[in-house]
């Protein structure tokens, strides 16, 4: 039996016993050194497996203890979870002693706590598993760097190339391209290869937000500046503060604004509203607009100065009709992810459905794609996506866009006016995006902004579509 | 007069690369609990539950200790440690994750060298977040035949097949 000193030595250990002779009955034993055995209703005596019932399955190691042909086993970190839920690790010791008073073997039982030691590898291996199990949810959600921009296009090759190099730099990036085309997520795949990817990402859409609320959103605001400001409140720039601030929709950012930004961009210093304190934030900019930004300044519509001050590097993101065979690769990509979210057995296009798609001009691109995928995944019932499971209503393939059977009026037709029209149309089409609207006539940018100027139709005020 | 039953305890491990599910089946089966948070085991996490009595076997009450053992990085004598003296293992497969399906990775061969008698039971878990419940992955059931062990597949969320799979397991023990 341990002597008096040994038993303040396995208190020091926080350490408890238990001692069994060799027919495995209780001799002697201190429980009070451990919370393992604090919810156990032992007698006065029990048994070995009575007192460890997580032993079964043991009892070769157990006899071969007795008989000495082990010298100890150890079993490390047995958890333990207390009815509160506190949940401790344990070691437990298994050994035979000699018994000299009286001949015979005792096994011991030793039960340490290392909880203290157990919970810090617990805790980094929690950080270390969870990083692992999100970056699975990123690669399979196609979010990650490389399998985000999918597609093995030469345009998708040069935006990675993009992404790639101007991570590495602070300075500001505009993002231009069509509604769709994945500025935004090119936005956030710069900001997570950047050194600054583990500080914040911050995200607004200026078309979003009311002209009037937009200052307060941006800089904050103080206590008082405003009726209902009952409390303080952080900006989006100093929530960006160390990294990273994207500005989708600049175009949108009303004028008053827009001094407002670039003396920030300038200085990188800006008030809350209502307040006299100058605060600073170190914040790189990513901005992004589906309007041709030198045109929205031509026209008075955004402040020359904070274009330059934004046309620092500058990527034009290629539409969804430009990536040919890419567009297949997303579409199978989209239907794999769709199959599992909406649970069908989808696996796959058909032939003729992929054919069908790289046939279509997508004006709305990537976002397109996904919805029309994702109504098709929904009415699918077979394994194969087919042309009739797409709606086909706004499927116009290119190859059936000309104007084969146009016919002239008996008292004959304006020209002028013809090319009016054609010119106000394609601006409403394209949402007034002059880019867009001059590649739906096939007309180079000058010639369509020539055209417009000769026909007096305003590209600001994209008449409605009768 | 009736002899009185006997308990058998039978150990029995958990085993199956990290976040499959593992702990989840065993707390489901165990305490009906299902929790969505991932905490990682470190060490193992040992359950005991007393298996429903089966009609007109000798030993009518089947108690077993479960392992759950946190996911096996490098094969330590430790880990050979709680192997030791299992009459089963339930190997946990996360049915959306076909890396999980490598048994290399769980030292499944260093299971079985320790316990040659041992029986196993393969369980294919997260069968809620599959799109088709009716045809689960071919290579899964090609790898539990070349191991001559039942496929279920397993919900712990929802609890779909878990009663089940821990019958067949009894059953297992008990031939």
């Amino acid at each position: 039996m341990p002597g008096r000193y040994l038993k303040q030595i396995l208190k020091a250990h926080r350490t408890a016993y238990a001692v069994f002779d060799e027919s495995l009955q209780s001799l002697d034993y201190d429980f009070r050194n451990s919370v393992f055995f604090s919810e156990k209703e032992l007698g006065r005596n029990f048994s070995l497996w009575e007192c460890f019932p997580l032993l079964a399955g043991y009892e070769d190691v157990v006899r071969e203890i007795l008989q000495g042909k082990l010298r100890q086993y150890l079993l490390e970190k047995i958890n333990h979870c207390d009815d509160a839920g506190k949940l401790t690790y344990h070691t437990i010791l298994l050994t035979a002693v000699q018994d000299k008073d009286y001949g015979a073997t005792r096994l011991f039982c030793l039960v340490s706590d290392v909880t203290r030691e157990t919970a810090l590898e617990q805790s980094l291996r929690q950080k270390d598993y969870e990083v692992r199990v999100l970056r699975a949810d990123l690669l399979s959600n196609g979010q990650f760097l490389h399998d985000s921009l999918l597609g093995e296009s030469q345009p998708v090759a040069k935006v990675r190339e993009f992404v790639k190099k101007v991570s590495q730099y602070q300075a500001t990036v505009l993002l231009q391209g069509e509604s769709g085309t994945g500025k935004s997520l090119v936005a956030k795949l710069i900001h997570r290869a950047s050194p600054l990817s583990s500080a914040p990402f911050v995200e607004i859409n200026c078309a979003a937000i009311p002209d009037t609320l937009m200052e307060s959103e941006l800089f904050g605001y103080e206590k008082g500046a405003f009726t209902n400001a009952l409390s303080s409140k952080k900006g989006l720039i100093e929530e960006a503060d160390k990294g990273s601030l994207f500005l989708d929709e600049i175009g949108e950012l009303p004028l008053s604004l827009q001094a407002k930004l670039l003396t920030f961009l300038e200085t990188q210093r800006f008030r809350r509203l209502g307040s006299t304190i100058e605060r600073k934030a170190n914040v790189r900019l990513l901005v992004a607009s589906n309007k041709e930004l030198a045109a929205a300044v031509e026209q008075k519509e955004f402040r020359q100065d904070l274009f330059f001050r934004l046309n620092v590097v500058t990527a034009v993101l290629p539409p969804l009709r430009e990536l040919g065979e890419d567009i297949l690769l997303l579409a199978g990509h989209f239907v794999e992810l769709l199959a599992i979210d909406l649970k069908k057995q989808v696996t796959g296009l058909t032939p003729s459905l992929a054919q069908k798609l790289l046939s279509y001009d997508w004006p709305g691109n990537v976002r397109e794609l996904r919805n029309a995928l994702e109504r098709a995944v929904i009415f699918c019932e077979g394994k194969l996506l087919d042309i009739d499971d797409l709606s086909l209503s706004s499927i116009r393939p290119v190859a059936e866009s000309g104007l084969g059977n146009v016919q002239i009026p008996e008292d004959g037709l304006a020209f002028d006016d013809v090319e009016r029209a054609f010119l106000e149309e394609a601006l409403n089409k394209a949402g007034g995006n002059q880019t867009r609207a001059a590649r739906y006539l096939d007309l180079s940018l000058d010639t369509f902004r020539y055209r417009l100027k000769k026909f007096k139709v305003r590209p600001g005020h994209p008449p409605n579509k009768k | 007069m009736n002899k009185p039953a006997i308990t058998l305890s039978k150990k029995i491990c958990m085993l199956g690369t990290f976040s499959v599910g593992k702990t989840s089946l065993v707390r489901r089966f165990v305490h009906g609990l299902f929790d969505d948070r991932y905490l990682s085991t470190i060490g193992v996490q040992i359950y005991e539950k007393q298996l429903p009595s089966i009609p007109g076997r000798r030993a009518e009450n089947l108690k077993l200790i479960c392992w759950d053992l946190a996911n096996i990085e490098k094969l330590t004598p430790a880990i050979k440690n709680y192997f030791r003296g299992a009459s089963a293992a339930i190997v946990v497969f996360d049915l959306t994750r076909p890396a999980t399906f490598d048994v290399k990775d769980i030292h499944l061969d260093a299971f079985k060298q320790v316990n040659p008698l041992a029986g196993l039971v393969f369980a294919g878990n997260k069968i809620d977040l599959l799109p088709d419940v009716s045809s689960p992955p071919s290579e899964l059931a090609d790898l539990a035949g070349s191991h001559s062990a039942p496929l279920l597949f397993t919900s712990a969320k929802s609890g779909a097949g878990v009663a089940e799979m821990f019958a067949a397991l009894g059953q297992l023990l008990l031939r």
